[in-house]
């Protein structure tokens, strides 16, 4: 019987040991395996952007430059790595970081409810407001973004952007169509074969700028949306760091100055062409 | 060689085609909306480097160079791949034809756009690790990165190259599987019963009385499907290879210019294919004259 006793105790404390020790190792085994420890280790990040003026775009020589760069910037140098840029397709971007072939999503992505089930999302770096432009021929005396809620009205964006969710919300009515980035969108809307681009500022703002014997600018701000680095699930190391990052920086008002360059002032431009 | 005269149905033609190209071109001037901007185009192709003092290429050009490359490399391996799936279609054994049947209608009825979502987000996300390609590439030095930059790509994005490499790899071979099987099968069954008669084993009568006969139905369209490859290289665009038709699409997104660019990539697409297309031809006429 006193055998018996002493050889369950031993197994007891046996398991016990076991379960501290298996708990530690997997606190372990989760920073080991966390993104941000991953970065520190190859001395690289990878970020994944997408092309979107002025967020992040090519110049003449084929360098990238614009906001999402500038950003991206900072964090590896802030984090002593290196930086790769990934340029993905706008639809590929998710996928991508799911399956490991990106560390983080620096693109100007709107962290929205239905997004946020696939990737976690930071805290915003930056706030996104929507707006139109429209054909001055096409879209004769329509001034208010309710006009566009009719019936044979057409109203284009980038496929899978937020503005998608915008326009079916305020413009039941209107038909929508989507392209695969801004060069075929601008030249849709240019060519007449659309009343209105509705997407993320300033994207309205500058076309109607550049094209203003075609176009016109809808000052009203649609929605607006939080912008967030993309990161995977499961992650807590990771966001939390990048959340740290992005509190730093915005307090350091880097980022409402980097900002300002990029969406308030267009000395950049004749980087472009 | 006879002379060629130009008739009357011949100029009616030439007219008609004329007046049809003059009317396009006056609708794309006049009556169409577009802000033409010729004049930045060269700099998108090739680019004076003020650090180093050289012309350099630029995006364009780069691009191209990220398409020929995917393009040899996606012929090499695909044609390896449709000739050992070639000769498992015309095996003897069940479970080879069974292999290279199930691949090759898999492959041929699916979308080539859903297979590479498929292949390069899930699939080759198993193949690449068991590969040890990334790993591979990591510990490259600096004068290895400089060799696979010239022929594969940008280390960076070299990971990504490889997983669209074995996606187009993969698809085109499942067209010349079908190839190099109707060239073996064209070949009469009288020769593989004479070859047989005398005392060749399965891979001799392949070997030295098979293959050499098929080579020839099978080169010609062979040349064709390479030039299918190239073209097919621009759907790897949408998982963002740097090649050409990425590259346009990004430079559009940044200018605007689409048409230009559009243009140009048109025309250098055909600085690659035209080429081919006039050599398979020549290969053709040269194939047809030694079989008489």
């Amino acid at each position: 019987m006193k055998n018996l006793f002493r050889i369950l105790l031993v197994i007891t404390l046996i398991f016990c040991f076991t379960g501290v020790a298996a708990a530690g190792e997997i606190q372990k085994k989760l920073i080991r395996e966390s993104t941000i420890e991953k970065i520190i280790k190859s001395g690289k990040i990878r970020v994944g952007m997408s092309t979107f003026v002025p967020w992040a775009m090519q110049d003449k020589t084929g360098k990238w430059i614009g906001f999402e760069i500038d950003v991206a910037t900072q964090l590896a140098k802030d984090m002593g790595v290196k930086l790769e840029l990934m340029p993905t397709k706008w639809d590929g971007l998710i996928p991508s970081l799911i399956t490991g072939k990106l560390d983080v999503i620096i693109a100007g992505m709107a962290g929205t409810p239905q997004r946020a089930l696939k990737i976690n999302f930071t805290i915003p770096y930056d706030y996104s407001v929507e707006n139109m432009v429209a054909n001055k021929e096409v879209a004769a005396g329509f001034t208010k973004p309710e006009d566009f809620n009719k019936k044979g009205v057409t109203v284009i964006t980038r496929l899978g952007v937020t503005a998608n969710n915008t326009i079916d919300t305020l413009m039941p009515l209107a038909t929508k169509r989507e392209f695969p980035d801004e060069g075929s969108l601008v030249q849709e809307l240019i060519n007449g074969k659309a009343h209105a681009i509705l997407i993320s500022s300033p994207l309205p703002a500058f076309t109607a700028l550049k094209y203003p014997d075609k176009l016109f600018f809808i000052p009203t701000p649609l929605k607006s949306y939080p912008i967030s680095f993309g990161v995977r699930k499961g992650d807590a190391d990771t966001l939390a760091y990048f959340n740290n990052w992005i509190t730093v920086k915005r307090n350091q008002g880097w980022l409402k100055d980097t900002a300002t360059y990029w969406f308030q002032s267009q000395k950049w431009k004749s980087k472009i062409q | 060689m006879k002379k060629k005269k130009i008739n009357r149905t011949d100029l009616v033609v030439l007219t008609c085609v004329s007046i049809l190209l003059i009317y396009v071109i006056y609708r794309l001037t006049i009556g169409f909306s577009y802000r033409w901007n010729w004049s930045v185009m060269p700099q998108y192709l090739f680019r004076f480097d003020a650090e180093s003092g050289k012309w350099v290429p630029n995006m364009l050009i780069n691009g191209l160079l990220a398409t020929i490359r995917i393009s040899i490399w996606g012929t090499i391996l695909a044609t390896v791949i449709g000739v050992v799936m070639g000769l498992c279609r015309t095996s003897q054994s069940l479970f080879l034809r069974l292999i290279s049947r199930t691949y090759v209608e898999l492959i041929r009825n699916i979308p080539p756009l859903v297979i590479i979502f498929l292949f390069y987000f899930f699939i080759s996300d198993q193949i690449m690790p068991l590969l040890g390609i990334d790993y591979l590439i990591e510990s490259l030095s600096g004068e290895m990165e400089g060799v696979l930059r010239f022929f594969f790509a940008d280390p960076v994005y070299a990971s990504n190259f490889f997983s669209a490499l074995i996606t187009l790899a993969t698809f085109e071979g499942a067209y010349i599987t079908e190839i190099v099987r109707a060239g073996i099968q064209a070949i009469e069954r009288g020769q593989w019963e004479a070859s047989y008669a005398l005392g060749m084993s399965q891979w001799q009568q392949m070997r030295h009385i098979i293959l050499p006969q098929a080579t020839t139905q099978i080169l010609p369209p062979l040349g064709g499907q390479f030039i299918s490859l190239v073209k097919d290289s621009a759907i790897v665009s949408v998982i963002s290879i740097q090649e050409l038709t990425f590259m346009g699409t990004e430079l559009m997104s940044g200018t605007y210019l689409t048409i230009e660019i559009w243009t140009i990539v048109t025309a250098l697409y055909l600085m690659i294919t035209l080429p081919c297309s006039l050599l398979v031809e020549r290969l053709e006429i040269y194939m047809s004259r030694s079989r008489a």
